[in-house]
């Protein structure tokens, strides 16, 4: 069955799917340095660092949107992972954890824009509507689920087995924590951090409704950069909301791969 | 911490807060929106009335646009699900070794919006591909290439979320199928005289698709309700459902608000009772 696994292209298939994947990133580097670039131009007519500089200086806020994307994902993933870790527990433990599970899951079935659509009254009678805080909380309440969902598959009848032996040898709770939990549940909690935060670092409707286009994360920025006809700060933009991916992507790369 | 031998009770503290953090906030959204559409609540708050539902359930805007949304993510579902089993059952060994087995995940740190950003920059008219095609000669004007983004066919959309679905597939095809070792069926049914096509189409498209249905059914319903890529992409009608709801929402009319949450409610009830029955069926399947 070799010939149907296929290696049918050799390396010059493999040098296509590799330019396919690579190419994106390209356009992207492209459109960030770029500057009068009109049809039918293949390559931008002027090369040039300015709209790479706006993110430090100019009135453009891609910074300050920068700054706050990176603020916001970490603390809604840090909550949602400590939070998620230890409900999932319970989740897994439970007599109804079919029943728990579903109920995770429900954010998702709804789409998180027509959630964020019925919740926004409430964001306005607590005075979060447009605020940071809110889309915190909005973010929280989408990331919190997926963690539980994430974490469940974590405590196994084994962990379970493992908690119960360090107790029959005279162990508390804080040395199951230390000598059992944690050293499992490393790799799994860095992962659900990652996935979390990716969560958020991406959410775009949810974001823009509950923030009402106040809180301009660098999605909110690149749908502004879209409509307002600035490709070359969509380009920037856009690939600062790859970038933090690819990164966790290589750190993670072990993980993953294990 | 955790406590010696504790087992969670139907309702400990841990589930308490799932159900403070899930459940309120779902009933809530949901019973808010339920009590606007019936005249209850809200700023036009007029009694108990069935006029919004009858207005939304008696238009053709509305069913179009949930059919136009049942077709862009049954089409994409399906482009990608081929292209990703092409992958797997043909070119497995073309990406499955050296950097491109890193590289293939490099399309999914690729956001929403950045892959509709993307589509955008290249399928319109004056995009990216028109401009190769204008340098090789096949067109000669922008309005000569084939309008692919805000187009009534959503055809950006379509390619948006095939490209956001594919890569996702390939890799999870590719460890179902070394999971379920079906290697070696394929080698036994070969052995027994199978031809290639056959070990295809009878053992290994079936299996990995009934073993996939769960994942497929939950990323069917994700790009039902997906709002980036129809919002950059999509034409004013028809509009994918989220899209049709926020702007009902978002609009000065008054009147459009109650609409806008029975749309939201409309798509809630499909979801959770279709959804649930799905997964049932197809898991019941996926375990046969």
């Amino acid at each position: 069955m070799n010939k149907e696994t296929g290696s049918i292209w050799g390396k010059p298939g493999q040098w296509l799917v590799g330019a396919l994947l690579l190419f994106p990133f390209g356009y992207l580097i492209l459109l960030s340095w770029g500057q009068n670039w009109h049809f039918p131009d293949i390559l931008p007519a002027v090369w040039t660092t300015a709209n790479w500089a706006s993110l430090v200086g100019g009135d453009t806020g891609l910074g300050r949107s920068l700054v706050l994307s990176l603020g916001l994902s970490t603390g809604v993933a840090l909550v949602a992972t400590g939070l998620s870790f230890w409900v999932a527990r319970a989740v897994a433990y439970s007599p109804h954890r079919e029943r728990w599970l579903w109920l995770a899951y429900s954010p998702y079935l709804l789409a998180p824009v027509l959630l964020a659509a019925c919740w926004q009254y409430f964001f306005l009678v607590i005075n979060s509507s447009g605020r940071i805080s809110g889309v915190f909380l909005a973010q929280l309440l989408i990331a919190f689920p997926f963690g539980v969902i994430l974490f469940t598959s974590f405590w196994t009848p084994r962990v379970r087995a493992m908690e119960h032996l360090v107790y029959t040898l005279g162990g508390n709770s804080r040395q199951v924590w230390q000598r059992v939990v944690w050293p499992l549940a490393r790799t799994p909690l860095l992962v659900g951090f990652f996935q979390t935060y990716l969560l958020s670092w991406f959410e775009y409707g949810l974001t823009s409704l509950i923030g009402v286009s106040k809180v301009q994360t660098l999605t909110v920025r690149v749908f502004q950069y879209v409509t307002e006809a600035n490709s070359y700060l969509a380009g920037v933009a856009s690939l600062l909301l790859v970038l933090p991916p690819v990164l966790l992507l290589w750190v993670n790369k072990r993980i993953i791969f294990r | 911490m955790f406590k010696r031998n504790r087992t969670p009770r139907p309702w400990s503290p841990g589930l308490l807060v799932l159900f403070l953090l899930t459940a309120v906030p779902l009933v809530a959204g949901l019973g808010y929106a339920l009590l606007y559409s019936l005249g209850l609540v809200g700023l036009l708050r007029e009694g108990f009335t069935l006029q919004h539902w009858g207005a939304v359930l008696g238009s053709m805007v509305f069913w179009k646009s949930l059919t136009f949304s049942i077709y862009l993510a049954t089409a994409s579902m399906a482009l990608a699900i081929m292209l990703a089993l092409q992958l797997v059952l043909r070119w497995r060994d073309t990406w499955q070794s050296g950097w491109l087995s890193y590289g293939i995940y490099l399309p999914l740190t690729f956001p929403a919006m950045v892959v509709a950003f993307l589509v955008f920059q290249w399928f319109t008219g004056a995009g990216w591909f028109a401009r190769l095609a204008y340098h090789v000669g096949l067109l000669q004007d922008v309005d000569q290439f084939p309008a692919m983004v805000n187009d009534p066919w959503g055809l950006g959309i379509l390619l948006a979320h095939a490209a956001m679905a594919t890569p996702f597939f390939a890799i999870f095809f590719g460890q179902l199928y070394a999971a379920e070792g079906l290697a070696n069926y394929a080698q036994l049914a070969a052995s027994l005289g199978a031809s290639e096509r056959q070990v295809r189409r009878r053992i290994l498209i079936p299996v990995l698709l009934r073993r996939a249905s769960p994942t497929l059914i939950l990323y069917f319903v994700f790009v039902l309700g997906s709002y980036e890529i129809p919002l950059l992409l999509g034409s004013q009608s028809p509009q994918m459902i989220s899209v049709l709801a926020i702007r009902k929402l978002q609009r000065f009319n008054l009147q459009d608000i109650p609409q806008a949450y029975v749309i939201c409610l409309v798509y809630a009830a499909l979801v959770l009772v279709v959804t649930p029955m799905l997964l049932r069926r197809f898991r019941m399947k996926a375990h046969e």
